[in-house]
């Protein structure tokens, strides 16, 4: 676990108006072994699904050559040659950047026909020294691409974007260009400025959000906007399930009161305890009523306490589908997700205690399905999410 | 007058069986009633793990379980003790 800071890499999307299929395809795999990690953000020609196909299909080349030690120009050219040709336009053509990060901060990247791609140090915008190169591609001749490799530290953010949020607004009286790389650069910055801890989840959208605002809520283009962010590592403890032995409930209310992070109790018992352990109270919040999630309650000194396994199942399965967390239903399980996604190291702390004097036979399957809930979210938030998540079963 | 209140489960089980939808029912019950309540949440009261109290979703009033609690139940339950004791009591 590298401690000088947490890589964390989002990416915000948003389709051309009208089209069900994103143009834009962004890629990211973090090695759990090595924490290195390759990020590939593609734009394919044309928008819906041709682009979509060409994109995926260069992005997911990109992963895979890079991330087998294929040399990351040798890569590129593999793809340029091998992307299939549109009928109509007789090129086979998606544009790329290619992001290979050590988890020591060293970068190298390679760079064909994306706006370029900004490396800033807080609000500064720090120079790349980005070396032209040439590739021979099946049907376009040779083709200029860039390559650098660099050294990110901490503080600093990686930033990737796509031409439809660098043109937005195109064509409109008062942006003829449309937005432009220099006026969105403009915006991160002042982002940065403004909330200097700001996540890369909320930077990327921030942009986004700006880049169809431009285009008057209608995207002309795909629009995708990826942040990489060298950062101190956000932490979280998440407890759930009593202990196995009652002697050892103080020990987790106690870690929980000393963690030096945010902390999250799911399990009405488990909440119960660590109140009672504490001195304190725990009250369930009726402000906001959702059908099929429990309400979340309040505890001095916790920053959500939600019912358990009827909310991590929903949290999974958001998690499962990727879904944006509807901030119009704040119910238990988005608020959840939107912790958990805000957060680099979480830590679960499992509790397997099966149940008190009552010999109920239902209920070892019950910690079942809570251990493989946690362990699905727990895969699902290291390699979907490229979070450092771990277990521990007490 | 004191608001009387109803503790509704809103533990896994309670919740599962509809306790959410008993939650947002305050304004029915005091009409019905007449009286002023205050519905609080709980988590699990421990009333689900075995069959003794019988089904979820609980709600309790003072010292009285509803079992397979709805609207109606609630209703009739504080009607019952309002007409066994004097309204200052409860
Ligand atoms: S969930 Fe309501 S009593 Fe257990």
């Amino acid at each position: 676990m590298n401690n000088r800071f947490f890589i964390e890499v989002d990416c915000a999307r948003q389709n051309k108006h009208g089209q069900g299929a994103p143009g834009d395809v962004f890629l990211s795999q973090r090695d759990p072994d090595e924490g290195r990690i390759v990020c590939v953000l593609a734009d394919g020609l044309g928008s819906g699904i041709k682009a979509n196909v060409l994109a995926t299909l260069t992005a997911t080349m990109a992963l895979k050559y890079v991330r087998s030690d294929m040399d990351i120009c040798k890569a590129a050219g593999v793809i340029m040659s091998t992307l299939p040709v549109c009928s109509e336009r007789k090129i086979g053509y998606s544009t790329f950047t290619i992001a290979d990060i050590h988890p020591d901060g060293r970068i190298r990247m390679m760079e064909y026909d994306n706006p370029p791609a900004v490396l800033l140090e807080g609000p500064t915008v720090l120079p790349l020294e980005k070396k032209p190169m040439e590739i021979e591609t099946a049907h376009l001749g040779r083709r200029p691409l860039f390559y650098s490799a660099f050294q990110a530290r901490r503080e600093m953010r990686l930033v990737l974007f796509s031409d439809g949020l660098s043109q937005a607004g195109m064509g409109r009286p008062r942006t003829p260009l449309g937005w432009t790389a220099e006026k969105a650069v403009l915006f991160l910055r002042e982002q940065i400025r403004r909330l200097p801890n700001i996540s890369a989840r909320q930077l990327c959208r921030a942009a986004v959000t700006e880049a169809l605002r431009q285009d008057q809520f209608q995207a002309q283009d795909d629009i995708s906007c990826a942040v990489i962010y060298f950062r101190r590592p956000r932490k979280l403890l998440v407890v759930t399930g009593p202990p196995i032995d009652r002697k050892k409930d103080a020990q987790l209310a106690a870690r929980v009161a000393e963690f030096d992070g945010r902390k999250v109790i799911c399990g009405g018992t488990t909440a119960n305890l660590i109140a009672r352990e504490l001195g304190r109270t725990v009250r369930v919040d009726l402000s906001f009523l959702d059908p099929e999630i429990p309400p979340v309650s309040t505890l001095e000194g916790v920053d959500l306490v939600t019912e358990g396994t009827l909310t991590m199942s929903r949290t999974a399965q958001l998690l499962e589908q990727n879904q944006e967390p509807d901030t119009s239903r704040p119910n238990a399980a988005v608020r959840l997700m939107n912790i958990l996604l805000e957060s680099d190291q979480i830590e679960f702390v499992v509790g397997t205690k099966i149940n008190e004097a009552h010999q109920d036979p239902n209920l070892p399957v019950e910690l079942d399905i809570r251990r493989n809930l946690i362990r699905r979210i727990v895969s699902l938030l290291n390699e979907k999410y490229m979070k450092q998540a771990s277990i521990e079963f007490i | 007058m004191k608001p009387l209140t109803i503790t509704i489960c809103t533990g896994t089980t309670c919740y599962v069986m509809g306790s959410g939808y008993l939650l947002s029912l305050q304004e029915q019950i005091e009409s019905a009633c007449s009286r002023p309540v205050e519905i609080v949440g709980s988590s699990c009261l421990g009333l689900c793990k075995d069959g003794q109290y019988g089904r979820a979703p609980f709600v309790q009033i003072g010292s009285t379980v509803i079992a397979e609690a709805t609207a109606e139940k609630i209703i009739e339950t504080l009607k019952q003790q309002t007409a066994r004791k004097p309204m200052e009591q409860i």
